[in-house]
């Protein structure tokens, strides 16, 4: 019986380690990229025993896209947090305007009404095939593989495109389920960067909605 | 009358299935075109209601009830027509119940009756027709308006389904059941009719619709945020090529940094030893005695470039050369059977000025003669000269050994 409660807590501990690790190495956490993870963090016992944790290193858990996404923030902010905070919000910034003409390029080469968001599978040699057939869609390619975001000095869609989504699974905004299949699925961390262009929209008075909305207008007409 | 009636439906039934390539096509296609069907036939089809011209240059169509029917028995999605119309079959409802009060009233028994069955065909329709639109409402909700292509179709029809549902529910209300138990009054068949069997229905139906309107407003925020996104990565692009030199504010220059924003840096970097710093010098050398190379697993399989067959096959000759001091030990042989005479391994040694070492020699000489087949062994003796240990009794030194013929 006691050996029984031993060897519960034992598997609780070694996967709240992983996850806590995960957090540290300052990955996020959302359903398509760790689902256990994910659900230990949606558990309000386990995200207790997380989160004591990780104050005792003036860590804490931060969640974004509707309590959907996970990552790790900072309790308490000094001097060195700001500056670390602040240079990522900087980095975040920088990869904007790629990400963002990325996010359309998918979207609009592969006809979706829908733009990329978590748990959506993309094809890569379908995409490719697309992006090839279509001058507009290589030329925009092209353009965005050049932002220091992605640095491609490759002048054909195929080493470009094949960089792009090596650096996008770097900084974690997709993941390849198989190594040997060229499928990838979105993470919950590219909900996360719509939610920061919501709230940079909200906060500065963009109103980009109205922007786009009356754009499409003027097409129509 | 009833024979004739009975004939004349079982005649329509018979065109409609006689002709069903036609109706088909223009149930597929919205309209029929004259000139690849029989003009004979088409006029039959037009007499009989089954095809009407709306408007005079109008290609001819089907007729309202004939599409219903059809698109009912295919549960065919693109059925979007609902009978929302609650208050006409509700005042159809009501007079037929009069007519057959006053029946009941004058003892007709037989007209009564006609009312009767009348109302009963009134009322079930009514109720078939209510469940039929919901289970229609249900169909575009489980495929998410998967009939239309674009976002903002999908949420114009949602927005109609939602209409639908509100007019729906709005007719559901005007049914009062005291008033239709006032109408009812104490007549059973009516109560059992009206009351009842309608009550039960209708409050399964309002329970039903309250959650498909709970199912369609969450269809339409699901829409409208994906419907949100696109515009918001659009209008950024837009903003930031009206604006080229656009910086986000910095946001996180403030007291209260948002949230979303809190983001940690990595705390666990891949590790790496350094090895520049002298004072882990001797940390690191202890680590290093300390590792146990275990090559079993990583040791690299050789991969052949092409596949090398192996096959089995007969033993090839070959030589092992003779080693030279055989070949002296054979010659010292050879000279004791041409003298004949008794001679020292050594001395032999020594005479012809042989380079090998005496011990070895010796060794040579002794596993020679143990070579030696049987037969040819005994023409041969062999005395090994020496003496014995000095101490240690039973130990005898060869010193020499004499090969003579037997």
């Amino acid at each position: 019986m006691s050996n029984e409660i031993n060897d519960s807590l034992e598997t609780v501990l070694v996967g709240t380690g992983a996850l806590i690790e995960q957090l540290l190495r300052g990955e996020f956490i959302c359903r398509v990229t760790n689902e256990d993870g994910w659900r230990a963090l949606k558990n309000s016992s386990t995200r207790e025993r997380v989160e004591q944790y990780l104050n005792q290193i003036n860590r804490t858990i931060t969640s974004a896209g509707e309590g959907e996404v996970f990552f790790c923030g900072y309790l308490q902010l000094g001097e060195n947090e700001r500056k670390v905070i602040s240079s990522q919000f900087k980095d975040i910034c920088g990869a904007l305007i790629p990400l963002v003409e990325w996010l359309v390029l998918v979207q609009e080469a592969s006809g979706q009404d829908a733009p990329l968001s978590e748990g959506a599978p993309i094809r890569l040699t379908e995409l490719q095939t697309r992006i090839e057939d279509t001058p507009a869609f290589s030329e925009q390619l092209t353009k965005l593989s050049h932002y220091r975001l992605f640095g491609s000095t490759s002048n054909n869609v195929d080493g470009q495109i094949k960089l792009v989504f090596k650096r996008l699974v770097e900084l974690g905004y997709l993941t390849k389920p198989n190594a040997e299949k060229q499928i990838y699925i979105a993470t919950g961390k590219l909900d996360y960067l719509y939610e920061v262009i919501r709230f940079i929209d909200e906060t500065e008075g963009l109103s980009l909605e109205a922007q786009a909305e009356t754009a499409t207008q003027r097409e129509l007409i | 009358m009833n024979s004739n009636l009975h004939q004349a439906g079982v005649k329509l039934l018979k065109q409609l299935g006689r002709h069903a390539d036609v109706i088909m096509d223009a149930y597929l296609s919205g309209s029929v075109n004259e000139s690849t069907h029989d003009s004979g036939v088409i006029e039959k089809l037009k007499k009989s209601g089954i095809l009407w011209r709306p408007e005079p240059d109008q290609e001819l169509r089907l007729k309202r009830s004939v599409r219903a029917l059809l698109e009912e028995g295919l549960s065919d999605e693109r059925n979007r027509q609902i009978d929302s119309n609650v208050g006409s079959a509700l005042a159809t409802i009501k007079t037929l119940a009069d007519h057959y009060k006053e029946a009941r009233h004058n003892v007709d028994y037989g007209a009564a009756e006609a009312y009767l069955s009348d109302l009963s065909e009134h009322v079930y329709s009514f109720t078939d027709s209510l469940r039929y639109s919901i289970r229609v409402l249900w169909g575009r909700i489980n495929n998410e308006f998967g009939y239309v292509g674009t976002i903002n179709a999908k949420i114009r029809e949602n927005e109609l389904a939602q209409s639908q549902v509100t007019e729906l529910l709005n007719g559901l209300e005007m049914f009062q059941f005291s008033e239709l138990g006032e109408i009812a009054g104490d007549i059973r068949e009516l109560r059992r009719l009206l009351i009842t069997s309608l009550q039960e229905t209708l409050s399964q139906c309002t329970q039903e619709l309250s959650v498909v309107q709970g199912r369609l407003f969450e269809l339409l925020g699901r829409f409208r945020q994906i419907q949100g996104r696109t515009r918001l990565l659009k209008g950024w692009l837009l903003h930031t090529d009206l604006h080229p030199d656009y910086q986000p504010d910095n946001h996180v220059a403030h007291n209260n940094i948002p949230n979303l924003f809190n983001c940690a840096d990595a705390m666990l970097a891949p590790a790496h030893v350094d090895v520049t710093n002298s004072q882990h010098e001797l940390e690191l050398m202890q680590m290093v005695a300390q590792i146990k190379a275990i090559s079993r697993d990583d040791k690299p399989t050789t991969i052949r470039e092409t596949d090398v067959t192996f096959e089995m096959s007969a033993v090839e000759d070959f030589d092992v050369p003779d080693n030279p001091l055989k070949l002296a030990v054979d010659e010292y042989f050879c000279a004791v059977i041409d003298s004949g005479l008794r001679q020292s391994a050594l001395e032999y040694l020594q005479n012809n000025q042989l380079e090998w070492d005496s011990e070895s020699w010796l060794y040579q000489v002794i596993g020679g003669y143990e070579a030696l087949p049987i037969e040819h062994k005994q023409y041969f003796e062999l005395e090994p000269i020496g003496k014995p240990h000095p101490v240690y009794s039973g130990n005898f030194i060869v010193t020499d050994v004499e090969l003579w013929l037997a």
